[in-house]
């Protein structure tokens, strides 16, 4: 159990070490940065009530992306969420192979594009992944390798590119 | 795709620059909020068993009503032989089947909630928007939930006045323009300004004073507050204005300013000269420890 003191210096550190991380994993699931920020908003909210305590600081990161993920699995479950009909994220500020490359991974099935933002943003291996999504690790690699043949039909690429286990 | 791709694609999707800090006041603020313990929370969850249970009631009314209603038609109908209405062929569908509907019928709650703009000579009566409302002797006063303090004369006065502010609800139908009131929360005078509160005239605008204290003058008068320096002199109001605040306690607003501690207050004066006098500290409080 934290004191206030240890709790607010962990929320500090936690702020500075993984927001962006939890923004990026959120956008990838919610394809918007306002909604994607006020998620990773109400994690560390949910980060301060709980006060969980962590092993290490890979632990306390995956503690953070799995609850960033069902935080945005609830938001995209809301009514106001599904009713509303947003303009689609502006990203014609990136490099155009950029741009396509994020836009084909966002075109995709949630279910895909998590692993596939997990492995290739964050690093993480099938293990890891399967650990923050509670699946298999078979089923991650299905749907990792279902992704990146999905993607090679949309742009091509990924050929031969081992993934981690 | 390359996997370098994607990951400087994500790394340029542009966020908020603030995003940290934004958080990070919410969560400060949350912290203070909830200093400690959350020790409020089994009181709140028994205010919601208590707000659900008057809405079953409420629900539960409204079915009772509408088999009422149902049965009182139903049994004209019958009796009504003589109505050129009631033939074979403009039978109408049993009224029963309406009681088979969702309470939508049923009585509600209706908020009053406004300024008197017109009493009654008996003094009983009193118009808020379209609606006149009437204190009887079945009306209660104030909160009956067991967290609620009593109402002070000032929040709760027994006296209606034009221009006093008053909430509270009603359960009867609204259409009528006419009701009892069922329960009055408050009936207290409009806050009167005083000079402070008064908008400040020549086009001068408040700028808020908000952050942690990072260097203080010699004679304590002074404070930093990111590039601002913040004096705070005689005229410096202390504390929150209004009838309804409450009087500060020593921990959110001390009086000496410490490096460390969190302030927030406001001025009106010019921020680019680097140098301004507090119109208003709010808050002077020592970080959590």
């Amino acid at each position: 159990m934290y004191d206030s003191y240890e709790l607010n210096e962990s929320v500090r550190r936690a702020l500075d070490k993984y927001s962006q991380s939890m923004i990026k994993v959120a956008f990838a699931y919610l394809k918007n940065t306002a909604d994607a920020e006020e998620v990773a908003q109400d994690v560390f909210l949910a980060y301060l009530q709980k006060r969980p305590v962590f092993q290490s600081s890979e632990h306390e990161k995956a503690w953070l992306i799995r609850t960033t993920i069902n935080k945005s699995k609830n938001m995209l479950k809301t009514g106001w969420f599904r009713s509303r009909n947003p303009v689609p994220e502006d990203l014609s500020y990136l490099p155009r192979e950029e741009s396509e490359v994020l836009q084909a991974v966002l075109s995709l099935d949630k279910k895909y594009r998590i692993p596939i933002h997990l492995h290739y943003y964050e690093g993480y291996s099938i293990q890891e992944i399967a650990v923050i999504l509670q699946a298999k690790p078979a089923t991650v690699g299905t749907w990792l390798a279902r992704g990146r043949q999905l993607l090679k039909e949309k742009i091509g690429g990924l050929d031969n590119e081992e993934i981690s286990v | 795709m390359k996997k370098s791709v994607y990951k400087s694609a994500m790394s340029k999707v542009k966020t908020s620059e603030d995003f940290e800090a934004k958080t990070y006041q919410k969560l400060l603020v949350e912290m203070a909020k909830n200093a400690g313990t959350y020790k409020n929370k089994s009181r709140e969850r028994f205010h919601m068993e208590k707000a659900k249970k008057r809405k079953v009631m409420i629900g539960w009314t409204g079915v009772a009503a509408c088999a009422v209603l149902a049965v009182s038609i139903f049994a004209l109908n019958g009796n009504d032989s003589t109505s050129p209405t009631n033939t074979a062929a403009n039978v109408t569908p049993p009224p029963a089947a309406t009681s088979t509907k969702p309470p939508i019928q049923g009585k509600v709650a209706v908020n009053i909630d406004g300024t008197i703009s017109e009493v009654s000579a008996d003094g009983k009566s009193f118009k808020v928007g379209d609606l006149w409302v009437t204190v009887t002797d079945e009306t209660k006063w104030g909160s009956n939930e067991p967290t609620a303090t009593t109402p002070s004369e000032d929040l709760l006065s027994k006296e209606f006045k034009v221009g006093n502010l008053v909430s509270g609800f009603t359960s009867q139908d609204v259409s009528a323009g006419k009701v009892n009131a069922t329960v009055i929360y408050n009936n207290m005078a409009p806050q009167k300004d005083n000079g402070a509160t008064a908008p400040t005239k020549g086009g001068k605008m408040a700028a808020n004073i908000n952050g942690e204290i990072t260097e203080v003058s010699a004679d304590g008068k002074s404070f930093k507050v990111g590039d601002l320096w913040v004096t705070v002199s005689d005229d410096t109001q202390l504390g929150i204005g209004g009838p309804n605040a409450a009087a500060p306690s020593e921990d959110l607003l001390q009086k000496e300013y410490k490096v460390g501690n969190f302030v927030s207050g406001f001025t009106t004066d010019d921020l680019s000269t680097g140098k301004v006098h507090a119109a208003r500290i709010y808050n002077n409080m020592a970080p959590q420890k």
